[in-house]
């Protein structure tokens, strides 16, 4: 196990290099001129132009620019922003928004979901079953911006207005502890929490049939242990391939929730870096994104040894 | 044990609802000298500033508002008639508009204590016209003698370190030499480029821009907490012969989505907004009532026209006149912005000091009669095909799309739609001769005078230095400018612009359409809240309802 997670770490090296070069290939031959981004549409007096773009080494050849990245980067220096802001300081800031909403909704997701996939499992074709089946496809058919809308304006403005209740904040408020996280959470995590459902309640009714889980119940072993211990232990195998591949996604920021509930993660420094051509910001930001994803799948690969004794690394 | 802890608690809890009260007691009690009904705090709406706050780097209309706050300028700008009042100076003379002296009232301090002086301004001044420090405001100081010393150019060194025009006369006076005179100098005054800087921000510039010390009604309460809040106080040293603050402070909490702002003002979360989201417009009214304020605003949107390069199409000020008369203003204002946006109706905008209401006269009424009769009569287009350009990032094909569709039905042409990504592309594009349309034009200004809206769009400097991208060029207009500009007194320069204006609306170089509105609402929580010509809100007027 220890020799295989070294592998892997050591793979992540080329990796990485690999993705920051791309990345910044990408964002220095996109057209336009990120002096001129950040104006807006008023045309930048020529001359200051030509001294921002000199101040930070715009006009030098790619791979020059590349270089004095990397090299700042080895040194544990990300960079500027054109606004003159220290990249490390910009993620630094945005990263625990987005960690924190991440673990909230994964929560939420992998709680709720698991549980209501099981009871629908377990009571098949019944009122529940159908509740479940019913109320995911409605929340995986509307798009997260209305959800998000909808919500913030029934519990942050109506029910502060018409019923004085003060508890779901319209936009975020760092001050408010975990009761700011709760609502957009609710509204990240609702699709995921959908889909969760009824893979478990598939996957838990397939492994049910299973020769073993039989076997089990004509042992004598109690129901409850036959469901938690033989028959949703396999079936959790592709529901943790699920999580695991969605928590990487919601490290990466949601940008609709995030502008939603105005949190300033990750999600939206990314889009609007990448809107204004800020070069650095997005390298720094992927980069800490391909290590995240990296550092995920190799988590539930492990999980996978876990859950499953028959899946060995080595 | 448990009754014992309990008790603990409450007791803690006493005391430090005592604290509390016992501040809030005590800062209630220097309100009450400093004036009537005066404290309490607010929330205000804000987008986060682009850069480090220092006067001379800001040119984004965030950072200004809060520049507004913590600074005072030499003037200011009157919200009814919009002209220029003296503020921090106590006059502003010209006998040739070109050699400028100014005297400073006495009272002003920054907020550490240093007084604000001739030089406080002078020292700002010569740091935002020299290039090596970059600044945004640089171009704000081109018309002041010795600018091209301290910005010489790219590759250059500057050759001195002050500008050559600015004089220190005495603690409260200073002169300003124009390279060439200029009658509405002083207009440009109230903008943040002029602001004065304390000898604290030459030590440590970026320091400065998380935590400005200005000489305005409010100072910085801690430092800018990024993409999260800027709180400032009532700073109570300001002379009384100012606006005094009423409030004892404001936090501009940072949104970078304005529905979620204005879900936040229906909550009463936060007190006041000076941008509401287009969702809004319909239902704003009827929510807010009369603490919603609807006024002119700078933007102004043009169609404009390659004149310089495709001359055969849309050279023809008759052309450019049929087109403007065949466009239906109101409509697109009223359906499409649903009254975000007026129709145009002077190259001026209401804004400033100068409008004259109606004052393209026919050319901006609807008539597509008579707008059809004057195409025919100039023999229509080539390929009878007018092409319209506009970027497709900005909410523009809807209006671009009905204009497109009025001058179908109105002249009989062809129309085709050309979506650029960004504006800046339709720019490029029209350089490279890639592209020879028509095209969606915007400009807003950058200090409320009726030059802002003459010469950095339509002088042949413009061309290469502005926004005059259709290349037009008029020589009776560069000479009414430029005597406008020598006029010894305001008013009598201002009547020279209106003939600049006029040679305007008989050209056509752009069509004006519509002029933006800018709109606002505050809750029932504050009272005395408007806006000014600069888009600024009057934050040390507001006081608790």
């Amino acid at each position: 196990m220890g020799r295989y997670v070294i592998r892997r770490l050591i793979q992540a090296i080329p990796v990485l290099l690999g993705a920051t070069l791309l990345i910044y290939a990408l964002v220095h031959y996109l057209p336009g001129d990120p002096v001129q981004a950040l104006a807006g549409e008023k045309r930048v007096d020529p001359l200051l132009r030509e001294l921002i773009r000199e101040k930070y080494h715009l006009d030098d050849p790619f791979l020059v620019q590349y270089w004095n990245y990397i090299s700042g980067v080895f040194q544990g220096d990300l960079g500027e922003s054109l606004t003159g802001r220290a990249v490390t300081d910009m993620i630094s800031e945005a990263f625990p928004y987005t960690v924190n909403l991440a673990l909230v909704a994964f929560i939420i997701e992998a709680v709720v979901g698991v549980l209501a996939g099981v009871m629908a499992a377990l009571r098949r074709g019944k009122f529940l079953d159908q509740l479940v089946l019913i109320s995911t496809l409605l929340v995986i058919s509307i798009p997260v911006f209305v959800t998000g809308f909808a919500l913030q304006l029934l519990l942050g403005v109506k029910l502060k207005n018409d019923y004085g209740i003060d508890f779901f904040p319209v936009s975020f408020h760092e001050e408010d502890g975990l009761r700011a996280y709760l609502l957009p959470a609710f509204v990240l995590a609702s699709t995921s929490l959908a889909y969760v459902a009824r893979l478990t309640r598939t996957s838990l009714m397939e492994t049910m049939r299973a020769d073993y889980v039989r076997t089990a119940v004509a042992k004598g072993l109690k129901r409850r242990r036959v469901i938690g211990r033989h028959a949703l232990r396999n079936a959790l195998i592709p529901i943790v391939t699920f999580l695991g591949a969605d928590l990487g996604g919601l490290m990466g920021g949601a940008v609709i929730t995030e502008k939603i509930f105005n949190m300033h993660g990750i999600g939206g420094l990314l889009a609007q870096s990448v809107y204004q051509k800020q070069g650095t910001v997005i390298v720094g930001m992927v980069t800490l994104l391909v290590v995240i994803y990296l550092v995920t799948t190799l988590l539930v690969d492990l999980l996978y040894a876990v859950l499953d004794p028959r899946i060995r690394y080595e | 044990m448990r009754g014992a802890t309990q008790t603990k608690w409450i007791v803690a809890a006493t005391a430090i609802a005592l604290a509390a009260t016992a501040c809030s007691a005590s800062s209630k009690s220097s309100d009450s000298k400093a004036g009537a009904s005066a404290g309490g705090t607010i929330a205000v709406e804000l987008g986060e500033p682009q850069h480090g706050l220092v006067p001379q780097n800001t040119a984004e209309s965030e950072g200004s508002e809060v520049l507004n706050a913590v600074f005072a300028g030499l003037v200011d700008y009157d919200r009814k008639t919009n002209a220029p009042k003296l503020r921090v100076a106590e006059s502003i003379e010209s006998t040739d508009s070109k050699v400028w002296t100014i005297k400073l009232k006495d009272g002003y301090t920054f907020h550490n204590g240093e007084k604000v002086t001739a030089k406080s301004f002078v020292d700002a001044w010569n740091y935002g016209a020299n290039q090596d420090n970059a600044q945004e405001s640089l171009p704000f100081f081109s018309k002041i003698e010795g600018s091209e010393e301290l910005a010489p150019g790219k590759d250059k060194k500057p050759s001195a370190k002050e500008l050559k025009g600015l004089k220190v006369v005495d603690d409260k006076t200073f002169t300003v030499t124009l390279s060439a005179p200029f009658s509405q100098f002083k207009t440009m005054l109230g903008y943040n480029a002029f602001y004065p800087l304390p000898t604290a921000f030459f030590n440590d510039p970026k320091a400065f821009g998380e935590k400005p010390i200005g000489n305005g009604p409010f100072e910085m309460d801690g430092a800018w907490e990024h993409n999260k809040q800027i709180k400032v106080k009532r700073f109570e040293n300001f002379p009384s012969s100012d606006t005094k603050a009423k409030l004892a402070g404001v936090t501009f909490k940072i949104y970078d989505n304005l529905d979620t702002a204005y879900n936040d003002l229906r909550a009463d979360n936060i007190q006041a907004t000076d941008k509401l989201p287009i969702s809004a417009m319909s239902t704003v009214k009827s929510e807010f009532g009369d603490r919603y304020i609807y006024k002119p605003e700078s933007g102004v949107g043009y169609i404009g026209f390659p004149i310089a390069t495709n001359p055969e199409t849309y050279g023809k000020p008759e052309i450019r006149k049929a087109i403007s008369m065949a466009i239906d203003r109101e409509a697109i204002t009223k359906t499409i912005f649903s009254g975000t946006r007026v129709p145009a109706d002077d190259f001026v905008n209401p804004l400033v000091n100068g409008y004259r209401k109606g004052a393209m006269g026919d050319a901006a009424k609807y008539d597509p009669v008579k707008a059809k009769e004057l195409f025919t009569q100039a023999n229509g287009v080539p390929n009878n095909t007018i092409e319209l350009g506009y970027n497709a990032d900005g909410g523009h094909k809807e209006w671009i799309e009905a204009v497109g569709n009025q001058l179908k039905k109105n002249l009989g042409v062809e129309v085709t739609f050309k979506p650029f990504e960004k504006f800046g592309k339709i720019l490029d594009a029209l350089g490279d001769k890639q592209y020879s349309g028509a095209f969606r034009m915007a400009w807003s200004m950058d200090y409320p005078s009726i030059e802002n809206y003459l010469r950095p769009i339509f002088s042949k400097v413009a061309i290469e230095n502005g926004s005059n991208y259709g290349g037009y060029v008029n020589e009776q207009f560069e000479t009414l400018l430029s005597q406008a500009d020598q006029a010894k007194t305001e008013e009598e320069g201002l009547k020279l612009y209106q003939q600049a204006d006029d040679v305007l609306i008989q050209d056509l170089p752009y069509i004006p359409v519509y002029t933006y509105m800018s709109s606002a609402a505050y809750t029932k929580k504050i009272k005395n809240f408007d806006t000014d010509a600069q888009g600024h809100m009057n934050l040390a007027e507001v006081e608790l309802a």
